[in-house]
């Protein structure tokens, strides 16, 4: 059981191993020119690897998102786009991480364009991914892409918002719901595996597979109001309280 | 260690004891997500790391060089943004696979439009952005995004 997951989840590792091991046995004079040739971007990438961790972990629990968030329904025109260009650079996580914030600003009121913004942003604009590539491809090339990539982001923006309307999208209310029978569901495809609500109330999540499982089936509505804290500090907003 | 390294070190390293002084839990639990995170990634670093050295020592620069030499810049880029798109692949490991294609000598055009598609278009993560926001914008998003990356990966041809 648990090794049909770890196979699944290491499965470069395994492979690569395995063809590391063959040529150890037929070639070993390949198998060590490899290991040679790798030792150069392993020891660049030790080096950096975990500072940009921290960094990351570090932005993700002191930049104020929330208030980034709250300041949208307002702001519009340039103070929004400058905003969501900021909410996007800050937060970690893949591109579909990206997916259920934005739904909720969505929600919220805020614009298509800054929707496009906040997601290209938050794919490609991070100051600890930016310190990896000039690492690895050069100050100059990370530097050059920035910009480039900064100035098309807008253009995708002002383009897209000219094309797609809101009429376009799917955006329902979620029905508020007090007195029913409530419990937290979690989106496993948006949960980024950091582990954080498990290490904050351990008797409700676990992990499963790398991702959170929620585990107290028994939910009253005192216990979910206590989990609150934990929804709002996940850093993908992969938990939420289902109706 | 080169210098932006260490300058990085040294400004994490301060942002670090800020931190811990501000606000002692708070920091022990960012660092336990900065844990929890290597932990999900590092099978894959470590795999990708060991796989650079296998295509460095079975497919020699030369090789590459001579081919990619007479093939069209135009039809690579395409080729490498159709990889990037399809790609899911986290960025942080694909920073030291394309370094190495682009150190033996691979033009950067192709590489950067790997690079950009690979985090700004998501084929596989197509039908979560559809369900979420629709088709029409999924649509419009990632196709638009996609020439954006070819004409990214030109422009950076140019200046570079």
């Amino acid at each position: 059981m648990n090794a049909t997951k770890y196979i699944k989840r290491n499965k470069l590792l395994l492979i690569v191993g395995a063809v590391y091991l063959s040529l150890i046995v037929f070639k070993t004079d390949k198998a060590i020119l490899s290991f040679k040739n790798s030792s150069y971007y392993i020891i660049e990438m030790l080096q950096i690897m975990p500072v940009i961790f921290i960094l990351t972990s570090l932005i993700e629990a002191w930049v104020p998102r929330e208030v980034i968030m709250n300041s949208f329904g307002e702001s519009s025109g340039k103070k929004g786009a400058i905003l969501s260009f900021l909410l996007g650079s800050v937060s970690a996580g893949p591109i579909y991480a990206a997916f259920p914030v934005c739904k909720m600003l969505l929600k919220k009121g805020a614009r298509i364009s800054n929707i496009v913004i906040i997601l290209s942003a938050w794919a490609v604009v991070k100051v600890p991914m930016l310190a990896n590539e000039a690492k690895f491809l050069g100050p100059k090339f990370m530097a050059v892409r920035w910009v480039l990539t900064t100035i098309s982001i807008f253009i995708m923006a002002y383009l897209v918002s000219k094309i797609v309307k809101k009429e376009n999208m799917p955006i329902e209310d979620e029905k508020e719901n007090n007195n029913g029978i409530q419990s937290i569901s979690i989106k496993k495809q948006y949960c980024i595996g950091c582990g954080l609500c498990t290490k904050l109330s351990p008797e409700n999540f676990s992990m499963e597979n790398g991702k959170a499982n929620f585990i107290n089936k028994k939910t009253s509505l005192e216990a979910i109001k206590a989990i609150k804290p934990i929804i709002d500090k996940c850093p993908a907003k992969a938990i939420s309280i289902k109706c | 260690m080169d210098i932006f390294t260490l300058l990085l070190w040294v400004v994490t390293g301060i942002a670090f004891i800020i931190s811990i002084v501000k606000d002692k839990k708070k920091t022990i639990n960012s660092m336990k997500m900065a844990r929890g995170m290597m932990k999900n990634m590092i099978g894959q670093i470590i795999g990708i790391l060991f796989l650079i050295g296998l295509i460095l020592t079975f497919i020699p620069p030369d090789i590459i060089k001579e081919y990619l030499g007479k093939s069209n810049t135009l039809l690579s880029t395409i080729v490498a943004a159709v990889v990037g798109s399809i790609t899911l692949i986290p960025a942080f490991v694909a920073f030291p696979l394309v370094g190495s294609f682009v150190d033996i000598g691979i033009s950067i055009v192709p590489a950067v439009a790997f690079l950009t598609t690979l985090t700004m278009v998501g084929v596989v993560t197509f039908s979560l952005e559809k369900q979420e926001f629709g088709i029409k914008f999924a649509l419009v998003r990632n196709s638009l995004s996609f020439v954006f990356a070819i004409f990214i990966s030109f422009v950076m041809g140019v200046i570079i």
